[in-house]
């Protein structure tokens, strides 16, 4: 029989590089990492006395300078922040698992790194409502206002579209994929993000400031470089 | 990104909760960050924690479902 370990393993990042060395950060808890290695590829991890950790700033920080100093030398698939298994065996079978997956997605990162973009608007305004007055009118009164309301939100959903499209065209062509949301929020035209050729970087940002000078009226929020949350594939959906 | 964190620190706290937290590579069941209705503020923890505390449950469940499989393995 097997005694339990008390430790679990914290994971970070799975990374291409397949040797034992990891970056002189601390892990959370003040615990060292250490990498498990499967084939070419390795899982940085650290052990974790506890079950839990709290999402708390510093601990969130933690976890994300630890991805990004991986991401000095190597090629790196950011895992998500609470990510914790019962013991090294079973980070081992993720490896194996979904190594095909990971070695595909460290190919289609590698070099590059991820940009964020969040562009606010201010027609936000919601249509307006259907006055009481035609509300205790006929019903023909309220149906027309009603319809009037309609076509007030879907023409601001058009606006946004078209609008949307003509920030985030340009800015597309120079990434090597992208991925773009409209009115998530009302305030909130777009939000998308962008996987960048490194070198790339300097002039992606140029191009985020001359659509900021060309769009006055629209606020531009550029964040990065990211390790590449948004072009990794979420393991779990993979077939096992 | 340290050049702004200083200039945008809550947009970027922003951009990191909606990435660390929603994204990446995802070994257990999706947790739904709600991000939808807070318009660029900062997240506060209680929205975290419950959204912790979703993950954490899924985390169990598969974590027992791995401990599982080694047990399996090694017998």
């Amino acid at each position: 029989m097997r005694l339990v370990t008390c430790d679990m393993i914290y994971l970070y990042a799975i990374t291409d590089h397949s040797e034992e060395s990891v970056p002189a950060e601390p892990g959370l808890e003040g615990t060292s990492l250490f990498s498990l290695t499967y084939q070419d590829i390795a899982a940085v991890v650290s052990p974790l006395a506890t079950s839990t950790v709290s999402p708390t700033d510093d601990n969130l920080w933690r976890h994300e300078a630890i991805v990004e100093a991986l991401m000095a030398d190597r090629t790196v698939l950011p895992v998500r922040f609470g990510t914790v298994l019962a013991d090294e065996a079973a980070v081992k079978a993720v490896l194996t698992t979904h190594y095909a997956n990971f070695v595909a997605d460290l190919e289609r990162v590698r070099g590059r790194v991820e940009l964020g973009l969040r562009v606010l608007w201010n027609d936000d305004a919601p249509p307006p409502q259907p006055s009481p007055a035609s509300r205790g009118g006929s019903g023909r009164a309220y149906l027309l206002a009603r319809l009037e309301e309609e076509r007030q939100r879907q023409a601001q959903r058009q606006r946004a579209e078209a609008l949307a499209d003509e920030i985030h065209s340009p800015l597309a062509q120079m990434a090597v994929e992208s991925t773009r949301q409209v009115l998530i929020t009302p305030r909130l035209l777009l939000t998308a993000a962008y996987l960048v050729e490194r070198e790339q970087v300097a002039a992606f940002r140029r191009e985020v400031e001359a659509l900021s000078a060309a769009y006055p009226e629209l606020r531009f929020l550029c964040t990065g470089p990211w390790p590449a949350y948004n072009f990794v594939t979420p393991a779990m959906m993979f077939d096992v | 990104m340290t050049e702004l964190v200083s200039k945008e620190k809550e947009v970027t706290l922003l951009d990191l909760l909606d990435r660390i937290l929603d994204k990446g590579v995802i070994l257990f069941g999706d947790v739904t960050i709600s991000v939808a209705d807070v318009d660029l503020i900062y997240l506060g923890l209680k929205v975290l924690l419950t959204s912790i505390e979703k993950a954490e449950k899924m985390r169990r469940a598969t974590a027992a479902q791995y401990s599982t499989w080694n047990v399996k393995r090694e017998t």
